[in-house]
């Protein structure tokens, strides 16, 4: 049996509109010193609802695509980084993260929001942020003063027993 | 504990197994929990040294370097787990990508034609280092969130999703290479639930025997010439496996199997005669495994080429 897919449509075969999904590479080059280069061999696609997603250079026109690759952000208003880009490529954010202990991490997991110390967050600024536990990547927290709003997806989230 | 298996199961296995004893007893037990080292996200050497850290005793396999049995079952509440750098996937499912990895690891186009929720999907992406492209196909749309939600978790980049019945895929598309893993009666997975063997019967076996002939033979259609296709079940049953293949090359003169070979892995010879039915001999190049024989679910390989 088949279903119709509403939430996000692809024009198969054509790259994003350039405003947004250019305005997204700007935006992390610009927020977490990543570099464009490091999309450069994948495609970059954005959908009608201001998603943008990451995956192959060159998609089929046929049969109609679902879904293509890793969803990197949500644009519609503010540009939101997507957890999954941020763990992903974590180790070449060079700005705007926090660091927490072990226990906060734990915590951070599991869904809660935290606090930094001023040495966790040091020169990060409001806005969002990569949330890094040693040199583990986490996923995206939202910085204000030293509160660290949670921004896992909720399916991620994970009471952690080893860490 | 042997679970109740139906008289008919016995009186069709028991016969053409090696060791029926411990065919049986091992029915009985659990499989190990048993994960891969997600390559897009970490190391095999990193992970390594994370467990000794945790304590947790894991076991490599002799066959895959990213394939690991471990001790203690809470796999699923480590921070590896979390940050996807291991993805809990039961031994022989792991067999289909590691058979083609030399394939694999050049292919530009491949297809896998029933992919959620995406163990063998992502485990392709990582053998191709995100490059090239996967078409990872499924007919059941509630399946394809999973299938989604798999491939963010585990870094996937170079693949897309379509909801296609495979037997209406276009065929314009030739891939390099395509993995047909395909819906079964799934009596190799009794180990992890009952629920198998309560829907068990033959009949069952027939309809699955018969859409799969079907999406074999569509499969094929779609591989490009030289291209390399895997038939995989998670099934013990003759009509959904060397039958299977048997009728593809039977409908379709260019497809020639490849001997399957897993170095370090135990893999058992074809069943050539079933129900009074004698296999084409080229089908004694196809394997299955036993669950006894790996310890792990039982499973069946054939490896085509166009
Ligand atoms: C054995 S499961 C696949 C498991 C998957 N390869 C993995 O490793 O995670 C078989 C899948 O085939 C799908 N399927 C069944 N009939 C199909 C068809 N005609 N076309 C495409 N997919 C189909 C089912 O929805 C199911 O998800």
């Amino acid at each position: 049996m088949r279903r119709r897919i509403t939430d996000s449509q692809y024009k198969a075969g054509k790259e994003a509109p350039a405003p947004s999904a250019a305005d997204v590479l700007l935006y992390l080059e610009e927020r977490f010193g990543l570099e464009r280069a490091l999309f450069s061999d994948y495609g970059l696609y954005a959908t009608s609802k201001g998603r943008i997603y990451i995956g192959p250079k060159r998609l089929v026109n046929h049969p109609r695509i679902a879904t293509v690759g890793l969803l990197i952000a949500r644009s519609q208003g503010a540009i939101k980084p997507s957890t999954n880009l941020l763990q992903l490529f974590g180790r070449q954010v060079k700005k705007n993260y926090v660091v927490l202990g072990r226990e906060n991490a734990a915590t951070f997991i599991g869904g809660t929001d935290v606090k930094v110390t001023s040495g966790e967050k040091g020169d990060a600024s409001d806005g969002y942020v990569l949330v890094r536990y040693l040199d583990f990547s986490l996923g995206c927290g939202m910085l204000h003063g030293s509160d660290v709003r949670n921004m896992l997806p909720k399916a991620k989230r994970l009471k952690i027993a080893y860490i | 504990m042997e679970p109740r298996i139906p008289e008919r199961f016995r009186e069709r296995y028991l016969p053409v197994v090696d060791d029926p004893d411990a065919f049986l007893a091992c029915l009985g037990e659990l499989t190990p929990k048993s994960f891969r080292v997600n390559t897009l996200k970490s190391s095999v050497a990193e992970v390594q040294a994370r467990f000794a850290g945790y304590g947790i005793g894991i076991r490599q396999t002799g066959w895959c370097p990213e394939a690991f049995v471990s001790d203690v079952p809470e796999l699923g509440g480590t921070l590896e787990h979390f940050l996807g750098s291991i993805y809990l996937q039961e031994l022989a499912s792991m067999l289909p990508p590691v058979l083609v990895r030399k394939e694999l690891e050049t292919a530009r186009l491949v297809l896998d034609a029933c992919a959620a929720p995406g163990s063998k999907t992502t485990q392709m992406a990582a053998i191709m280092r995100n490059k090239g492209m996967i078409v990872a196909n499924d007919i059941d749309y509630s399946r394809i969130r999973a299938l989604k939600f798999n491939m963010e978790k585990t870094g996937t980049i170079n693949t897309i999703i379509t909801n296609q019945n495979l037997l209406h895929f276009p065929a314009q598309l030739q891939f390099d290479a395509v993995l047909l893993d395909a819906p079964c009666s799934g009596e190799g997975t009794i180990r992890k639930t009952d629920s198998v063997l309560q829907e068990w019967s033959e009949r069952v076996i027939e309809g699955h025997s018969h859409r799969q002939k079907q999406l074999i033979v569509k499969a094929f259609d779609l591989l490009a010439p030289g291209g390399v296709m895997v038939y995989s079940t998670c099934t013990l049953a003759p009509e959904e496996n060397e039958g299977v293949v048997d009728t593809l090359l039977r409908e379709r003169k260019d497809a020639r199997l490849e001997n399957v070979s897993v170095p370090g892995f135990r893999l058992s010879p074809a069943i050539m005669e079933w129900d009074g039915a004698q296999f084409s001999e080229e089908v004694s190049k196809v394997a299955r495994v036993w669950p006894h024989h790996n310890n792990t679910d039982g499973f069946f390989l054939a490896m085509v080429r166009k």
